[in-house]
Order: C-alpha cells, then sequence, then structure tokens
C-alpha cells in the first residue's frame, strides 16, 4: 500500500469521527460544564476546614490509646457533656445534657441527671449505664488484674493474652475517678449517684460525660442484638461485678473503636450524641463531620458540614490556607509562622493569644548544688537567700518583651503557679501569693546584691540550668537570662541545655540546679498543682518539701467551694514564693488564624481550643462556587 | 550463577540483622515514650506512667526489648504502635500503597526524560545544548527538595491557581514563551545553521499555535482533545514511536502505526461516548479494568502490525503496540479531562484545582474519573518535585555511559559498515549506553521509596516517610523499625537484583565468582 492511500484512509477516518461528533450530540460527559448533566457524581455540599497537626485516630478518648488531644477535639463536636468551658474557662454546666448536684458533703455524694430527650444517634438514649460504664472503665476499681500483671513483649503486645481475657482489665484509667468508690444507678437509668471516698476539690471536671455508648459495648462484647437488653446486660454486669462479662465489656472498650484506614462498616462505633455526627474518615488525612439532624441541645451545629485535616508542618498549613485547602489553622505560634500568616493579607485574620503551657524556673533544693541547704552546712536560711537572690535575678519581663511580644502583643509576664491566666481565680491567688512583689519584673540587682551578702557566700555562684537543647525559644531564653545574670556577678548561668532533659528532670537530678520548660494544663483542676509541690510528688523533681504546703494541699483537695479553694490556692503559692521555690515566666502563645469568609472563631487557652464555640461558626457564602466556571459553559458537536 | 545468589542473599541477610540492631540501638536511645507524660499537671500522669513503662518494658535494657521484638519481628508480627493501638502491618499496607503510587509515576518520568535529554546531549557534546543541560542538571542536582517542594506550592500551586481564575496569557508572553522553545530546539537539533533555523521557526511556530489554541479554545477551563487534536497528536506519537523504533524507512512498521492512528480516530467517538458512559463502564471503573484496557490496546497495536505481515512483523508488532497504547492512553485523558469543568466547580475544590497537602479532596465524592482527576491534582507537585531532582541525576549518568559506548570501536565498526545514523545510534549505541543504568536504578527506586520523606511530609501524603517521621516524633519504636528494616531490606535486595540485572545484560561480566 502506498503512502498516499494509507494517509487518505487516516483522512477520511478523521472526516468520519467528525462526522459522527457532528450528528450525534455527546450522551454525556462533564464536556458541558457543570450545567450539562454529568457532574460526575460530585458532592454539592460546602464544608468548614480546619488544619490540625495530628490525625485522628479513635473513638474512646478515654482508653490508653485513645487519650490524645487529636481525638478529643472530634468528640468535642460529637458528644455532649455534663459541664463545658466557657469563654473565661469558667465551667459551665450543660442543662441540655443533663444536671449534677452535690447531694452530701460528708462523704462526698454527687448525684447526675441525665436530661430526658438525650440520644445517641442510633436512637438509644444516652442515660446513667452510659456514665456507670464510664466509671466502671476509668475508675480501674473493677479491674481485677493489676498494671504490672499484665506481661508484654517489645511490641506492646501482651504476653499472657488467656490470662489477660479473662480478667477484667481497663486499660484507660484515672486517679481521680477511682476516688469514687460506690456508684448507683436508678431503676429508670436517669440519675447515677457517685459517693466518693474522700472529699475531692475537683469533682466537677472528674466524671462528666461517657466516651462510649454502654449499648454498644453491650451488643459487641457479649454478642446482644438488642440495644436495650445490651445496655441492661452492661449495667448487671458492674452491678453484680460478674467477672467473666466484665472480662469481654473491658477487652472491647480497651479495643474495640481504634479506626483503621476508613470508617468501619457497623455504625455504632462511632455514634454521637452532640451537634455532628461523622460521616468519613481516612487515617492520616482528614475527617469529616455533618450536622447531626436529631440534636436538639443548645450548642447545635451552624455550620453543615466541618472537616479536619491533618499535616504536622505548620507551615504547609499556611501554604494550605493560602490556597484554598483549609480555612482555620490554630499551630503552635513561632515567629516564622505567625511573619507567613501576616502576609497572607487583608482575607485572612490572624488572632494571637495564649496557650495552655506555661513556662517555668524551678530550683534544686536537694541535689548539693547552689540551692541546697546541705551545701552551706545544712543552713536553710543561706540557701533559702540564695535561691530568693538567684529567682530575683531571672529577667522574666525581658524574655517575655523580646520573645513573645512579637508573637502575641498582649502577653504577660504569668504570676501564678497553679491558675491559668484569664480563668476565673487568676486574678485572686496573684494578688495573694506576693511574687509580683518578691521576684519584681524589673530585675531587682540591688535586692539580689543584697541578699546574697547577707548569706555571705562567696560569688559568683555556678547554676546550671537545664532546658531542651534543641528547643531554639529555650536557647533564647538561656542566652537573656545569662547576659542579665552574668554582669551582676553573683551567679554564673551554666549551660546545662540537652535533648534528654526530659528524663533528665527526675533521673539526673545531680546534673543540674535550675530547670526551665514548660507544664501544660489540660483543665483548670485545682488540685493539679500538688504533684509538681507536693512532697515526693511525682513532678517535684526538687525534693522540695514544705509540710504546710502538703497540709494546705490536703485541705484543699478535699474542698470543694470555689471561693475557699481560691484562698487556699492563694496560700500555697505564697509559700512557694517565700520557700523561692521558682517563678513563673509567660504562657505559651498561640495563633489563630482564618479566612475571613468564616467567622464566630473564638479559640479558649485549654482543649479544645479552636474548636471551642463550633455552634457560633458561620461561613459567608462565597466559600464555596465561582462565577468563572458557570461562565465557562459550553458543549462541543 | 546460584551459589552467587545464595551467597549474597545470605551475606544481605547478615548485614539486616546487625544494622537493625544497630538501628534499633540508635532509636531507642532517641526516642523517650514518656515525654508527653513528663510536662503533663494530669493527676493521673504518674499512674500513666507507670502503665505506660509496664507495657513498653522499658525497664528492661534496650537488648532485651531488641530481641523481644526480633523474635516477634521474624515470626512474622511487626508490633503494634502503642500511640493509636493500630498494628504495624496494617499501618504498613496503606503506607506502602500510597508512596508506591507517588514513586512509581516520579521513577518512570524522571527516567524517560533524563535518559531522552542525557542522551540527546551526549550526541551533542560540547555543544551549547550540552552545556546548558549540564548546568540545568547541576542546579536542580543542588536544589534541596524541600525548598523545590514549597517553591512548587507557591508557584505550582498557589500561583497556577491564581492563573486559573482569569486564564489568560499576554501575547508578548506567548511570544517569547515561543521563542525560548525555538531556541531550545534548534540547540538540541544541532547540525548546519540552515537547519537549525528551520527547525528553531518550526518549533516555535507550533508552541505559539498550541498556546494560541488553548487560548482562544478556553482550553485551561475546559482541557479536552476534539479530533484536531486527536489526530494531530496521535499522528505526532505515530511519527515518533516509528522513528525511534524502526526508522520511517521501514515502511511497514510506519504503516502499522498510521492504521493505529485510523483505527483510533475511529474509534474514539464510540470509546469515549459508548463505552465510558454512566450506562457502560463507568459505574464499573477501577484499575484492574484500566489496566485490561491498556493490554487490550496493545494487543490490538501488535495484531495491526502482525497483519501488515513482512519478514519483519516483529517490529512493526512492536511498534504497533506502543503506538496503539499510547494513542488509546490519549483518550483515555481526554475523558478524564472532560469532568475537569465539573471538577473545578466542586465546593470542595472551589476553582483551586491544584492541591498541596493530602492525597484527596475531602468531600469530594465522584465517579472513577473524578477521583481519578483528584489524585492526579494531589499527586502532580510531589511527583514534579521528586522527578525534577532524580532527572538530573540521569541526565548525568546517561550521558556519561552514551559517551563511552558512542566512542567504542564497534560503533565506529557500524558506522563504516554503513549503517544508517539512527540505527546506530539507537541500536548499538542506545542500547548498551543502558547497561550501567540497570545497575543503578534499582538502588535509586529504593533511595527514593525511603527518601520520598521529605517530600511526602511536606505535601502531607501518608506515605512510608510520613509514617517514619511521624511515629519517631510520637516515639513509637515499633512503626519506625519496621520502617527501617523494610528500607534496609530493599535496599539490600535492590543491590542483589542490579548485579543480577547487570549479568544478564552484558555478558562479559559473570557471577560465579
Amino acid at each position: 500500500m502506498k503512502i498516499r492511500r494509507l494517509t487518505a484512509i487516516v483522512a477520511g477516518a478523521a472526516a468520519a469521527a467528525l462526522a459522527i461528533t457532528a450528528c450525534t450530540p455527546p450522551d454525556e460527559g462533564g464536556d458541558g460544564g457543570t450545567g450539562g448533566g454529568d457532574d460526575g457524581g460530585i458532592a454539592t455540599g460546602t464544608a468548614v476546614t480546619v488544619g490540625w497537626n495530628q490525625p485522628f485516630y479513635e473513638y474512646n478518648t478515654s482508653s490508653a490509646t485513645g487519650n490524645a488531644t487529636a481525638n478529643a477535639n472530634i468528640l468535642y463536636l460529637m458528644q455532649e457533656s455534663f459541664n463545658y468551658y466557657d469563654e473565661e474557662l469558667n465551667l459551665v454546666p450543660n442543662e441540655d445534657f443533663g444536671s449534677y448536684e452535690i447531694v452530701n458533703e460528708d462523704p462526698l455524694t454527687v448525684e447526675y441527671t441525665f436530661a430526658d430527650d438525650n440520644a445517641w444517634s442510633d436512637g438509644t438514649a444516652v442515660d446513667a449505664v452510659d456514665l456507670l460504664l464510664q466509671w466502671g472503665a476509668t475508675s480501674g476499681n473493677l479491674n481485677t488484674l493489676a498494671d504490672e500483671d499484665i506481661e508484654y513483649d517489645e511490641e506492646g503486645n501482651v504476653v499472657n493474652e488467656d490470662e489477660v481475657d479473662a480478667n477484667v482489665y481497663f486499660n484507660g484509667t484515672s486517679a481521680t475517678v477511682g476516688y469514687i468508690t460506690e456508684v448507683e444507678v436508678s431503676d429508670d437509668n436517669k440519675t447515677l449517684t457517685a459517693t466518693y471516698d474522700r472529699n475531692y476539690a475537683d469533682w466537677e471536671v472528674n466524671l462528666m460525660g461517657a466516651a462510649v455508648p454502654a449499648h454498644v459495648v453491650g451488643m459487641h462484647a457479649l454478642e446482644i442484638d438488642d440495644a436495650a437488653e445490651a445496655k441492661q446486660a452492661v449495667k448487671d454486669a458492674i452491678e453484680s461485678n460478674d467477672t467473666e462479662a466484665l472480662a469481654k465489656i473491658s477487652k472491647f472498650w480497651n479495643e474495640g473503636f481504634a479506626f483503621g484506614d476508613t470508617l468501619p462498616e457497623d455504625k455504632s462505633l462511632y455514634l454521637s450524641n452532640g451537634a455532628y455526627l461523622l460521616t468519613e474518615l481516612v487515617a492520616g488525612q482528614y475527617v469529616t463531620l455533618e450536622a447531626n439532624p436529631d440534636f436538639t441541645g443548645e450548642h447545635a451545629a451552624s455550620v453543615e458540614r466541618i472537616t479536619v485535616r491533618y499535616n504536622e508542618d505548620p507551615m504547609q498549613h499556611v501554604l494550605a490556607l493560602e490556597n484554598g485547602e483549609i480555612d482555620v489553622m490554630a499551630p503552635q505560634a513561632t515567629a516564622d509562622l505567625v511573619t507567613a500568616l501576616e502576609d497572607l493579607g487583608d482575607d485572612y485574620t490572624v488572632e494571637t493569644g495564649i496557650d495552655g503551657t506555661y513556662e517555668h524556673v524551678d530550683l534544686q533544693v536537694t541535689n548539693g548544688g547552689p540551692f541546697d541547704p546541705a551545701t552551706y552546712g545544712g543552713d536553710a536560711e543561706t540557701a533559702l537567700m540564695v535561691r530568693q537572690a538567684f529567682l530575683k535575678l531571672i529577667p522574666r519581663q525581658e524574655i517575655v518583651d523580646k520573645l513573645i511580644i512579637p508573637l502575641n502583643p498582649e502577653a504577660e509576664v504569668r504570676q501564678s503557679y497553679n491558675v491559668v491566666p484569664g480563668s476565673p481565680m487568676y486574678d485572686g491567688v496573684v494578688a495573694a501569693n506576693g511574687q509580683t512583689e518578691a521576684f519584681p519584673l524589673e530585675n531587682d540587682v540591688a535586692g539580689a546584691e543584697a541578699l546574697m551578702a547577707e548569706a555571705g557566700v562567696e560569688t559568683p555562684i555556678d547554676v546550671r540550668v537545664l532546658y531542651g537543647a534543641s528547643n531554639a525559644r529555650r536557647q533564647a531564653e538561656f542566652a537573656i537570662m545569662s547576659e542579665t545574670i552574668n554582669p551582676t556577678g553573683l551567679f554564673n548561668l551554666v549551660d546545662a541545655g540537652s535533648d534528654d532533659w526530659g528524663s533528665m528532670l527526675s533521673a539526673n537530678t545531680d546534673q543540674y540546679d535550675a530547670a526551665l520548660f514548660g507544664w501544660q494544663s489540660t483543665s483548670t483542676a485545682v488540685t493539679a498543682g500538688n504533684a509538681n509541690f507536693g512532697t515526693g510528688e511525682i513532678n517535684n523533681f526538687y525534693g522540695y518539701s514544705n509540710p504546710e504546703v502538703d497540709a494546705l494541699q490536703d485541705e484543699l483537695s478535699v474542698t470543694t467551694d470555689p471561693a475557699e479553694q481560691e484562698r487556699l490556692l492563694g496560700e500555697i503559692e505564697a509559700h512557694l514564693v517565700n520557700d523561692a521555690f521558682g517563678v513563673t515566666i509567660f504562657q505559651f502563645p498561640s495563633v489563630t488564624a482564618y479566612r475571613n469568609t468564616v467567622s464566630g472563631i473564638s479559640p479558649i487557652t485549654i482543649s479544645p481550643t479552636v474548636f471551642y464555640g463550633f455552634w457560633e461558626w458561620s461561613t459567608s457564602g462565597d466559600t464555596a462556587g465561582d462565577p468563572t466556571s458557570e461562565e465557562a459553559e459550553d458543549s462541543e458537536g | 550463577m546460584l551459589i552467587f545468589v545464595i551467597r549474597r542473599v545470605l551475606m544481605g541477610l547478615a548485614l539486616l540483622l546487625v544494622s537493625s540492631f544497630l538501628m534499633y540501638m540508635l532509636v531507642d536511645f532517641t526516642i523517650d515514650p514518656l515525654e508527653d507524660l513528663r510536662t503533663s499537671t494530669d493527676p493521673s500522669a504518674a499512674l500513666q506512667m507507670e502503665q505506660r513503662t509496664e507495657q513498653l518494658n522499658l525497664n528492661a535494657p534496650p537488648w532485651e526489648r531488641y530481641f523481644d521484638w526480633l523474635g516477634a519481628f521474624v515470626t512474622g508480627d511487626p508490633g503494634v504502635s502503642w500511640n493509636t493501638g493500630r498494628s504495624v502491618s496494617d499501618l504498613l499496607g496503606s503506607a506502602i500503597i500510597s508512596t508506591l503510587q507517588l514513586v512509581s509515576f516520579a521513577t518512570v518520568a524522571a527516567i524517560v526524560l533524563g535518559v531522552a535529554v542525557g542522551i540527546v546531549s551526549a550526541l551533542r557534546q560540547y555543544s551549547s545544548f550540552d552545556y546548558l543541560i549540564t548546568f540545568f542538571a547541576f542546579l536542580m542536582f543542588s536544589l534541596p527538595s524541600f525548598w523545590v517542594a514549597v517553591l512548587l506550592k507557591q508557584w505550582g500551586a498557589i500561583g497556577f491557581n491564581d492563573f486559573l481564575v482569569d486564564p489568560v496569557i499576554a501575547p508578548m508572553l506567548i511570544a517569547g514563551i515561543s521563542l525560548a522553545a525555538g531556541v531550545f530546539w534548534q540547540l538540541a537539533v544541532g547540525g548546519t545553521l540552515r537547519r537549525r533555523l528551520i527547525h528553531g521557526a518550526l518549533a516555535a511556530l507550533a508552541v505559539a499555535l498550541v498556546l494560541g489554541y488553548m487560548q482562544i479554545t478556553d482550553w485551561w477551563l475546559q482541557p479536552r482533545l476534539d479530533w484536531v487534536l486527536l489526530t494531530v497528536t496521535s499522528l505526532g506519537i505515530a511519527l515518533t514511536v516509528t522513528t525511534l523504533s524502526t526508522g520511517l524507512r521501514n515502511r511497514r512498521s510506519l504503516y502499522t502505526a498510521l492504521s493505529c492512528v485510523a483505527l483510533g480516530l475511529v474509534l474514539y467517538f464510540p470509546v469515549r461516548y459508548y463505552l465510558f458512559s454512566n450506562s457502560m463502564l463507568t459505574p464499573y471503573m477501577n484499575y484492574g479494568i484500566v489496566l485490561l484496557l491498556g493490554l487490550a490496546a496493545i494487543l490490538v497495536g501488535a495484531l495491526v502490525g502482525v497483519a501488515w505481515r513482512g519478514p519483519d512483523w516483529k517490529q512493526s508488532a512492536r511498534t504497533g503496540a506502543i503506538s496503539a497504547f499510547l494513542i488509546a492512553g490519549v483518550i483515555f485523558l481526554d475523558k478524564v479531562m472532560s469532568y475537569w469543568p465539573a471538577y473545578m466547580a466542586a465546593p470542595a475544590i472551589n476553582n483551586r484545582p491544584i492541591q498541596t497537602i493530602g492525597d484527596r479532596a475531602p468531600n469530594l465524592g465522584g465517579n472513577f474519573w473524578v477521583q481519578l482527576l483528584d489524585q492526579y491534582t494531589h499527586l502532580i507537585l510531589p511527583t514534579l518535585a521528586l522527578m525534577l531532582i532524580s532527572f538530573a541525576g540521569y541526565t548525568r549518568f546517561s550521558r556519561g555511559s552514551m559517551l563511552e559506548v558512542m566512542n567504542q570501536d564497534y560503533i565506529r565498526t557500524a558506522r563504516a559498515k554503513g549503517i544508517n545514523e539512527r540505527t546506530v545510534v539507537m541500536r548499538h549505541g542506545f542500547r548498551n549506553s543502558l547497561i550501567p543504568l540497570a545497575s543503578i536504578i534499582p538502588v535509586d527506586i529504593i533511595g527514593l521509596i525511603g527518601g520520598a520523606l521529605i517530600t511526602e511530609r511536606i505535601f502531607s501524603r501518608p506515605g512510608m516517610g510520613q509514617l517514619f517521621i511521624a511515629n519517631l516524633n510520637m516515639n513509637d519504636i515499633d512503626p519506625v523499625m519496621a520502617y527501617l528494616v523494610i528500607v534496609a531490606f530493599l535496599a539490600i535486595l535492590a543491590n542483589i537484583v542490579a548485579d543480577l540485572l547487570y549479568a544478564a545484560l552484558d555478558p562479559r561480566i559473570r557471577v560465579n565468582a
């Protein structure tokens, strides 16, 4: 065949194709633009997309594995509880969910009553049995196997699987829920009465809601098909302490609510009793929640759909925000990040504020170092004066001015050891503790010199400061401290920074004299500080011991009246100041950025941070759809 | 041969064992599973710390934990991530797929482009083109991938999406781009001034026409291959494939390719509008069917070649198979592109189609075609980032090996025999120049699987690298070890494969040592 003939065939084929195209209109295809019939089945709903740094992976936020902020945030959108924090960090009872009150002061007895129209999204009522299971699981009181009886191999695989399976072992134990030793559920399952074995100051944030629906646990663990029956079975098992049933229940409670790559087919594993339903999950990438049409409470969904996407690197969130892939982001603030966000322009709002973590310096008092009385032959007075002098010199205001103000213009030096700034008790406690006067913001060099002279010790004294060596902000803090303190000739700061600072705090107390790091507050619990300051407590790495503080802590932990709590906290903190325990420096800065098409974003200091107030979020109409796509309508043939 | 393989495998296993021990110790030394609890003010922190220490056996010396881990690992249990309670094999399953998806496309593209450019560059040794390519290769080589990735996001995603709001390229810019393309092309073509001028002018004109056509037909917002473009592209494919495969002088081969073009044009309409319609294949589409369709195209192309018969029917069949596959691919692409306007208008996309994070848009929905489109709008930037860097490497390698081959005596002999230049280059030069590449490519692919780490993290793709970094940050040793062992295993395997491949390709190498 000649090339000419073949060319003719090709041309002919092309002409034929053209002819077919011309006379037969395409039956479909996206060719016609959005108006042209086939849209490819694309979903039409809009969503507010929030960028976050860790993916959601488990429904049960009380289990050992599920206990993470990333999970708690999503569950905050899906589950109601007896109370919630408002913008001023007041604990507000949530009447839609139920009510609670102290019915007896001694022993402390709390009665929880569930509201009538509460229901999980499968229609089963949310009631006292759910709370009973929450208590049973997190109190540890039902466990027949102690933690140390479980043998693990390296992967965390249980070796004595059979033994564990035969025993009751809930893995998410909370020491404070364990204070509740007796519970009683009414016959109508509407009320639960919890009796403490001691008075407990933070009872209000102790047992606040149910992490998982009891009937679902019953249905799966005990293989019961009927929801009501399953619920009753769980109730019976806990009330009669039926080890065999509880063993199965605990196993399912521990493991049954973790997600794989996508949502499980069994919808009962992610029920909602709040404003949003979980509708889509892609592990490691995003979750989507849609408004719960059956929800009747006050905090109902205001935007129809919320999507939370993940990327660990906040700078990539900024680009994603600019590219329209996310609408809201609330990462930890760094200087680069804030600059990048502010460069985004007028279409975005950037708000700075404070985070739940606070920076502080604590002093070692029993390591044979400069702050230990033993160094001065047991002379506690001298050691105290040295500590006071040292703390007076720490340039708290300068650190805040240089490192934090650029990120959060309203930042102030934190003055309380226990209370989060902006929470109800902060001003009162600060007024009572005297930290401001004892360790003035303008460095009191004269006062320090006088103290050191009075102590009569040889200066300068070497002080080894432990901090996270790779943390740029802490490096800068240490540099600022050295620059102000060393020239006074009283102290000489020695860089003891290490990347192992976390384990060195408790394990290598002889290798540092002062520790610079942050504590993270997860609630406004007033008893949390005891771990830091109490004699021999877990977070008291410094050997600090003051019987009066311990006595006050004991009193505080059984005080349920907020005014009284505030007074006791003030007294405790006054002791800490007088004993020159340490100083608090600043609250970590936070930054929230969002597209101006979204409004109503008002993050709070502690969890759930940016997700707080989702019921007031709204979007202006132009987040979705754009005229350009309609203009492009045109069809071929 | 067998002894060689066995020896290499045994050595590899020993190496793997030693390296796993070292890695375990290093990782164990680096991480602190109690980190989050150390700064927690939660009243239960102490209790949780105790539980976790017990669970992870933290009080035991690290080698004890290593042997526990090793025992479980070799019996097929890579462990559990204690943070999330998910089994490591589960985590690996999805991560490997994601990484392979990213790496395979980037590698293939980088190899094809890199080798092609490297060979042209070698053939024009010490010309301006050669220097230009060398310059760019070194430039790409020296670019850190995190920086390339961020630049790509800034320009390739944010910039391009901004452009799409009103996609008009200024005429002056079109002229500039065309001119640049023309200059580049005449450099690549080489030869006499006249030849270069003609080729350069033609290339510039072609680019200007294409850009102008896209502008006029609003192609950016409604990309498609109507019959005009389809005919032009298919003819281009046919001619290029024939030239490279057998040379245009082989008439039967050329006719085969042209027959495939004709067949493609005839089948375009029925395939595109009936076979791929909602009532036919669309609801059932998946990658398996795509693969089958691709194989069918190859088969049809090969049959066309066989049908042209002649003594060299095998060559015709080869030409036909490649051409038919590519032409079918173009038709497939046209169907995918037809959903572009709908995709752009989707609320989840909101007219910003090029994405910077994740591997799919949330809440998009859509059928197979839409999802495919969505996958590629997410893949394009990370693929480019990986490609740009490994492309540079392949260019240098293939240039070097091509130069070496072209200076061999047998090339001179071939030329002396009067074989035409295409055959000398393609058959005697090109094929032999690929031998050294065979030993580099397997190792390189493994490097990408392990080393797509930065790219994956920046583009937030849930692959192996992301798994590694995220778990290292969460102080979770099991997933980290699984990643390290797999990468070490693949690296050892790749080296063995490279050696065997080398021996298979080059008869001068003997492996019975």
